[in-house]
């Protein structure tokens, strides 16, 4: 694996991470999960500020729905208190179902649209769901070094 | 366990190991001792029903035990890089309405979200902090409150059914009170009695807390005591929050699945350069870089790029004493400081900038063919000597200028020029150009004179007066020989807003903002535009440093007497339309209908001021702000529709910007200030002054509209310097 990247050290860039955005929750409305759609200048020459709103008000909704007080939370509630609370070991609620479609959805965007402009959204989960943290990288030009082309793990909840 | 570690220290465990085993030895004794006979005797179902709350107690005593409060993960420190040692502890929020105060966690580097806090014994900060529970150790938070609330109301009903059975079988086992089921249940029932009490209040203080929408925390800390909760949904929705809310997940711990996502460079940018550079050209004196990118900007340009400030100096200095291009650069920064008033707030009659720019490029002819004392000389004299007219400018501004008394002060130049642009608006941009023949050595704003000047000798510059003026005079470049300038840019900064002034073909008064557009009056008014009071010194840096002054001196007096007239004007429209209160014409209250309940001792018709400078200025400045003292809530709600029957977008837009600006700047206003409910919100700024006080109101308004006046010159002025302030 490392040959492969050496030989073709000449011809790759490499990235490093230059900065860091963090969005920031809106509290607006309450401690329901929203994060501002505000567009933070560090990006304005990264990425189009429709793709940026579009991501987080996607975020949003699915914040929204997972904490919506309706009838599954109802049954959910009510189930668990009938089992004394024996079903969470076998059931999986709805806010974590709920988790993982945005997991999905921070991997796919960042697959898709981020990471192609440098860019790397980290799941706010691992926040406590606080801030949207943005990771900016730089192409440092092609580099002899050993470093190669980066990979950049993101950590996503199973 | 060992002791004194930070997480586990052995005597946290004392009370949750008493609880526990309080808990559950009790219970099991009650069982085997009490509940055989209570099912043969009483009902064979209390045993299981007291079971099944037993269970209940048990279950959620175990998820209030061990089930994470929510507690909130450290922030990273990418996160806090900015924040150690210049940020504010505190940050507010508003949550629907209401200033919420954040406060920043040394501990967890993060500012704690609303209604979080940091808990002392877990030394985390955790999620809706309710409280630390010793008997549970553990925080209670967001996640587990729930369990906690539901623990202390089964544990309640538990209690009460075990002291309420025991107490049943030893009231019927009271002559066999010392055999050992008798004993049992007495300890039983005294332990379950004992504990009842603060059990009991401890689930009715929650059920307050839950009704009221707070957290322990809040309760005890007294946040919400006397203001309003922006965290309760009301009593109803708040239990239903409590019991059937989704469960939100742990933040902590969890388990990962790492991807991997593989970032290759080069990455994708945007083609905002552009835009890029306007925000950098937020304060464009800086550097010639900066200028040049600004220069770029502008659609119509074509220049190239500025030439560095010596040359400039040598231009203007040609005739002159040396200027330390400092100084022209201070000056310019002024200069581009009002331009900057001024392009925000267009005005549609007096194209003052298009007048200065004129005024310099005369100057600056004047300076290149007529010598170093020219400027002075007519600067100290309004007279123009006559040649004046025969400038530089070419023929075809010649042609195109109004005949007549090239006359040697400011004052009919100006009225020419004004005169000139009222006629054509935009369309005689011939004719402006040829307009400023006369006044140019009159005290125009120095970064005004001192940029149109150089600018006048610079091809490139001369765009950007252009810009200020219209879509180019070609001869003015052409005509221009001088090597460029480069202090343009700061004109051309101006100029680059240029779109903005030329979208409106209003004007770009910096001294009217905020007053209505048309003035007829404007020969008259500009009469007083730059009074030829000045005497410049010999040197160009002092001459500069007067032009500063002066001008805005001749600004203010401008705008004063602009006020004036449009509140003369607006006056007399309003007197037209009977009834139909002139927003700016607090004496024609007189003619408001019969029917209108006047308090008495209201401000009548002629109030003392009326007619004062301050006072017309005041209630033309403050819109129908003003008009509070002697009006009864009919009268201002007729005056309040006043604007609207009048219909004139003159002085709706007017007032509004009046208003804005009356509320903004006037701090001596805002004692005066009374609440009047009744009023629209569009015109909260009319009932400051109650009728009650209508005797006291004269002198106070008097007093608010005067300061009010001075206030918004001040505001103007430090609207300008912050306007020039980097951004």
């Amino acid at each position: 694996m490392a040959t492969e990247f050496h030989n073709l050290q000449e011809l790759r860039h490499s990235a490093s991470l230059a900065n860091k955005v963090f969005i920031q929750r809106d509290y607006s409305e309450g401690t329901t999960c929203r994060f501002q759609t505000k567009f933070p200048s560090e990006l304005e020459s990264r990425i189009e500020q429709t793709l940026f709103e579009d991501t987080v008000k996607t975020l949003n909704n699915y914040y929204a729905e997972a904490e919506k007080i309706g009838g599954q939370s109802y049954v959910e509630g009510c189930l668990a208190c009938f089992t004394a609370y024996l079903i969470f070991l076998c059931m999986e609620t709805r806010y974590e179902k709920v988790l993982k479609k945005i997991a999905k959805y921070i991997q796919e965007q960042n697959e898709k649209i981020y990471a192609p402009r440098g860019l790397l959204l980290t799941d706010p989960i691992e926040r406590g769901m606080r801030v949207v943290e943005i990771s900016i990288y730089e192409d440092r030009g092609s580099s002899g070094s050993s470093s190669g082309s980066s990979s950049v793990s993101g950590s996503t909840t199973r | 366990m060992p002791g004194g570690s930070d997480t586990l220290k052995p005597s946290a465990f004392i009370p949750v190991c008493t609880a526990a085993c309080l808990l559950v030895g009790s219970t099991s004794l009650y069982f085997v001792f009490t509940c055989p006979w209570l099912a043969v005797t009483i009902c064979p179902a209390v045993p299981p029903c007291s079971a099944i709350i037993f269970l209940f107690v048990l279950a959620n005593f175990t998820m209030a035990t061990f089930m994470d409060a929510g507690v909130l993960p450290m922030g990273d420190e990418d996160e806090d890089k900015d924040d150690e040692f210049r940020a504010p502890l505190y940050k507010n929020v508003e949550v629907k309405g209401v200033q919420v105060r954040m406060k920043w966690c040394a501990s967890c580097h993060f500012y704690r979200p609303p209604r979080c806090s940091h808990c002392s014994v877990c030394d985390r900060c955790v999620e809706d902090f309710d409280h630390h529970c010793p008997w549970v150790n553990n925080c209670i938070g967001r996640r587990n409150y729930r369990y906690f609330f539901l623990f202390l109301l089964s544990l309640t009903v538990h209690m009460i059914g075990v002291f309420t059975f025991g107490l049943i079988y030893i009231l019927h086992h009271m002559d066999d009170l010392w055999a050992l089921h008798c004993t049992v249940t007495l300890v039983v029932v005294s332990i379950s009695g004992l504990f009842l009490i603060p059990v009991l209040g401890l689930t009715g203080f929650h059920f307050y807390l839950v009704s009221r929408g707070r957290t322990t925390n809040e309760q005890v800390t007294g946040k919400f005591q006397g203001g309003v909760n922006p965290f309760t949904r009301g009593c109803c929705n708040n239990l239903e929050y409590l019991v059937c809310s989704p469960i939100p997940p742990k933040y902590t711990a969890r388990p990962c699945k790492k991807t991997v996502i593989h970032l290759q460079p080069p990455f994708l940018r945007l083609e905002i350069e552009r835009k890029k550079q306007i925000k950098v050209r937020d304060n464009g004196i800086q550097s010639r870089d900066k200028v040049a990118v600004e220069s770029s900007n502008v659609k119509q340009l074509k220049t190239p790029p500025p030439l560095p400030p010596k040359p400039d100096h040598e231009a203007i200095s040609r005739g002159s004493s040396p200027i330390p291009p400092e100084k022209v650069t201070f000056i310019l920064t002024l200069a581009q400081f009002h331009f900057r008033v001024i392009l925000i707030k267009p005005l549609p009659y007096i194209n003052v900038f298009s007048y200065v720019a004129q005024l310099l490029k005369t100057s600056d002819n004047q300076d290149n063919n007529k010598g170093p004392n020219h400027c002075l000389e007519s600067k100290e004299s309004p007279v123009r000597s006559s040649h004046q007219p025969g400038m530089l400018f070419q023929p075809p501004l010649h042609t195109s200028m109004v005949p007549g008394p090239l006359q040697h002060n400011s004052l009919t130049l100006n009225s020419r020029s004004l005169t000139l642009k009222n006629s054509g608006r935009y369309g005689s941009k011939s004719q402006l150009p040829a307009m400023h023949v006369d006044g140019l050595g009159c005290n125009p704003p120095p970064g005004i004179i001192a940029n149109p000047s150089l600018i006048a000798n610079h091809g490139s510059s001369s765009l950007s007066y252009d810009n200020l003026m219209h879509p180019a005079d070609p001869q003015l470049i052409m005509q221009r020989g001088v090597p460029p300038v480069s202090y343009h840019p700061h004109f051309m900064t101006v100029g680059t807003d240029g779109p903005v002034l030329r979208k409106s073909p209003q004007a770009y008064s910096p001294v009217f903002v905020g007053i209505t557009r048309q003035s007829p009056h404007l020969q008259d008014s500009l009469r007083d535009l730059l009074p030829p009071d000045a005497t410049p010194p010999r040197s160009a840096a002092a001459r500069y440093d007067n032009f500063s002054k002066t001008i805005m001196a001749s600004f203010h007096e401008r705008r004063e007497l602009e006020e004036r007239d449009r509140i003369l004007r607006l006056q007399a429209r309003s007197h037209a339309l009977y009834g139909d209160m002139g927003i700016y014409d607090i004496p024609c209250r007189r003619s408001l209908p019969p029917d209108n309940n006047r308090p008495p001792g209201s401000r009548g018709p002629t109030p003392p001021a009326y007619g004062s400078r301050e006072f017309l200025m005041s209630t033309g400045i403050l819109g129908y702000g003003m008009r509070s003292a002697p009006l009864s809530s009919s009268s201002t709600s007729s005056l309040t529709r006043g604007p609207k029957t009048i219909g004139s977008p003159l002085q709706s837009s007017s007032s509004s910007s009046l208003q804005t600006r009356g509320r903004s700047s006037s701090p001596g206003y805002c004692p005066t200030e009374r609440p009047n409910p009744s009023l629209a919100s569009s015109t909260s700024t009319i009932p400051r002054l109650s009728s009650s006080t209508a005797s006291s109101a004269t002198p106070h308004t008097s007093y608010a509209t005067m300061k009010r006046s001075s206030l918004q010159y001040s505001s103007e002025r430090k609207d300008s310097v912050t306007h020039g302030a980097p951004k």
